[in-house]
């Protein structure tokens, strides 16, 4: 009887033993299966076979995505006869990209920010110039605006507008949020490029100053962009700063707060990469480049516009610069910042002026 | 494991083998079941937060950010537990000693806390006191008082969450209470109060202290709610265990390994206090 109640409790603890052990087992399995796929398929790819795409994205241009993957399909099909799958997973910018490096397969990533790439490049998952596809790898562009509430009621034309005393601003944490870091660097680098009322050009002093009163007015730092703007959606706070294809696609599904373009805002830039460790070991090569090819024509780059994304695409972007409300100085983290690896540590660092300035945070009794 | 231990067990099952190995293998099981799911992933932290040295260690805790985040979570969760033990008590007090219509349900609703992801309860006391829904913005406008996206909010998270510890710890001593010590005291000519302090109060000093330290750790690691309700600013509303995922996302792996291994490291401290407490309870008890 014993002896029997024992037997079932060695099985359970090899039960828990080889759950414990079958990440490893699984990541080997799945890997070898797509590759034993591939090297029977995936080279001979007109055979009329299939191939799975695993996208990992951040979460914005979701609903864009779930236009392009259909027209990606027949678009494969017609050229090599391969039925394409897509397995796709969204999360923020930084957390894909963290769950890339450490072993979620993806053989596309299509991030946020350039920094966020380079971290899966460091891992030397991508090895190739991600920046030899067209546009630089940049698939879509947006740019910082603020969202504000019917009407305006707080008169907020520009940056210089967000310092102003007991104002609520809804930005997320640069900490968690690759957005966050746009609105930071848009607003710093407006402040320090001239444009903010009383911070003269290329003072830095003044630019923390600025940027410590509008933190200062900061009631709530979400985790993620979406989180803040849904904040906002629910009636949280004055101001929103935050994407500007958030807004548009806000407006467009039915909220009523107004965009207002600063005069000068940073050029965000949306990059995509294929993973080579991935594709190599799925044998989805092939694939993964066609669709990263793709997304760069005009019939992808106009469903990106449909989202309120800024096309890359001369053409579209022509097409659809109506929708675009012109930028009087619209600057890059390359040119003005020196590219990311200068400015995450500059910005961001442990004794970056974004962490120095928002120590200093004085919360006013509102 | 010792032999002494495995040749008392084999003696307490008259020399027969079968026994002497089933207690040696639930052992093995037990141990190893805790080894692998608590202890190796606690020295995982530790080795982490302690790779470059403690004063690296110190530094990454004492950075201003960091070092208000701690603050805030202990203050936060302080005045939550006093707040706790006193309503705790009280409510505690109440469902043993009366009965009233719906006295089954209100008892079996104080253990819920527990099973409400801690998510939805940061979203529902958003709904109910955010500044943009009616009573937040009364309390705002009337009182002056901002709950949500402001410690305040944290607190009260926190006292949703932690509600049953303080009542569950208390309610079984109370039921074992002889009441006849009551009556007697009343006879001798002591008031309502005084019977309190001087008959009730005494034996659940021990379990209210349980209570109150067991929700007080476990307020440390609270996060789903907080991530909701606090607004989460540096250096004014953002806790501990918000601060924490803000350095894992950022690459700082060694900042949130030292605040992490500060947090562990009072919640069990309380938790040793709690087996102290409880087991001077049973030896009272005896």
């Amino acid at each position: 009887m014993l002896n029997k109640t024992l037997r079932l409790f060695i099985l359970t603890l090899a039960l828990f033993i080889s759950v414990a052990c079958a990440p490893v087992a699984a990541t080997s399995g799945s890997a070898a299966a797509p590759t034993g796929d591939a090297s029977a398929s995936g080279e001979a790819s007109a055979s009329g076979d299939a191939v799975t795409l695993i996208l990992g994205g951040y979460t914005t241009p979701r609903e864009a995505y779930a236009e392009i993957i259909p027209l990606f399909k027949t678009f494969w099909k017609e050229k090599s006869g391969q039925d394409v799958t897509f397995e796709e997973s969204y999360l923020g910018s930084g957390a894909q990209s963290r769950a890339i490096v450490e072993g979620f397969e993806a053989d596309i990533a299509a991030l946020s920010l350039e920094a966020d790439i380079n971290r899966i490049q460091d891992a030397n998952l991508i090895t190739h110039d991600w920046h030899s596809s067209p546009h630089n790898g940049i698939v879509s562009d947006s740019i910082v605006v603020f969202a504000v509430r019917p009407g305006n009621p707080k008169h907020i034309t520009d940056w210089a507008d967000l310092a102003q005393p007991g104002l609520q601003i809804l930005t997320p944490n640069p900490a968690t949020s690759g957005g966050a870091m746009w609105n930071i660097l848009s607003l710093y680098g407006a402040a320090k490029r001239g444009f903010v009322e009383g911070v003269p050009a290329d003072d830095d002093a003044a630019a923390q100053e600025f940027l410590l009163s509008v933190l200062n007015n900061v009631l709530v730092m979400d985790k993620g962009a979406r989180e803040s703007i849904t904040n906002f959606e629910q009636g949280v706070g004055d101001v929103a700063i935050t994407y500007e294809n958030e807004v548009l696609v806000g407006q467009k599904g039915g909220q009523d707060y107004e965009m207002v373009t600063p005069r000068s805002s940073i050029l965000i830039e949306n990059p995509v990469a294929v993973i080579d460790a991935n594709v190599d070991k799925h044998g989805t090569r092939d694939a993964a480049e066609a669709f990263v090819n793709f997304l760069f024509t005009p019939d992808v780059q106009r469903v990106f516009a449909k989202y309120g994304l800024r096309s890359v695409d001369e053409t579209v972007a022509t097409e659809t610069a109506a929708q675009y409300p012109a930028v009087k100085d619209l600057f890059t983290v390359d040119e003005y910042f020196g590219g990311w690896k200068a400015v995450t540590p500059l910005m961001f660092g442990e004794d970056g002026i974004f962490t120095k300035t928002v120590a200093k945070v004085q919360r006013l009794a509102q | 494991m010792s032999v002494a231990t495995l040749s008392k067990a084999a003696a307490g099952s008259q020399g027969s083998r079968r026994p002497l190995w089933g207690a040696w293998s639930l052992r093995a099981i037990a141990i190893t079941y805790l080894t692998v799911l608590l202890i190796i992933p606690l020295l995982v932290i530790f080795r982490d937060g302690l790779r470059e040295g403690i004063g690296e260690l110190w530094h990454q805790v004492t950075l201003p950010m960091a070092w208000h985040a701690l603050k805030l979570t202990l203050w936060t969760a302080a005045v939550m537990t006093i707040i706790n033990s006193v309503m705790g008590l009280m409510t505690a007090f109440v469902l043993v000693r009366y009965t009233f219509p719906g006295h089954a349900l209100l008892n079996a609703i104080v253990d819920l806390p527990l099973a409400i992801p801690t998510l939805v309860t940061g979203v529902m006391l958003v709904v109910l006191y955010g500044p943009q829904e009616a009573l937040g913005a009364w309390l705002k406008e009337e009182l002056g008082i901002s709950i949500i996206f402001a410690p305040p909010g944290i607190v009260l998270a926190l006292l949703f969450i932690t509600f049953p510890f303080v009542v569950r710890a208390v309610q079984p001593v109370l039921l074992t209470l002889d009441r006849t010590q009551e009556a007697a005291a009343a006879t001798l000519g002591a008031g309502l109060f005084t019977i309190g302090r001087r008959v009730i109060l005494p034996p659940l000093i021990l379990p209210l202290a349980t209570g109150a330290l067991l929700s007080f750790a476990r307020a440390i690691g609270e996060f789903g709610a907080i991530v909701i309700v606090a607004g989460n600013l540096p250096m004014y509303s953002q806790t501990a265990a918000v601060y924490v995922l803000g350095a894992v996302e950022s690459e700082n792996r060694l900042g949130a390994s030292a605040i992490s291994i500060v947090m562990v490291t009072i919640a069990f401290s309380l938790i040793l206090v709690v087996d102290w407490l409880q087991r001077r309870e049973d030896k009272e008890a005896v």
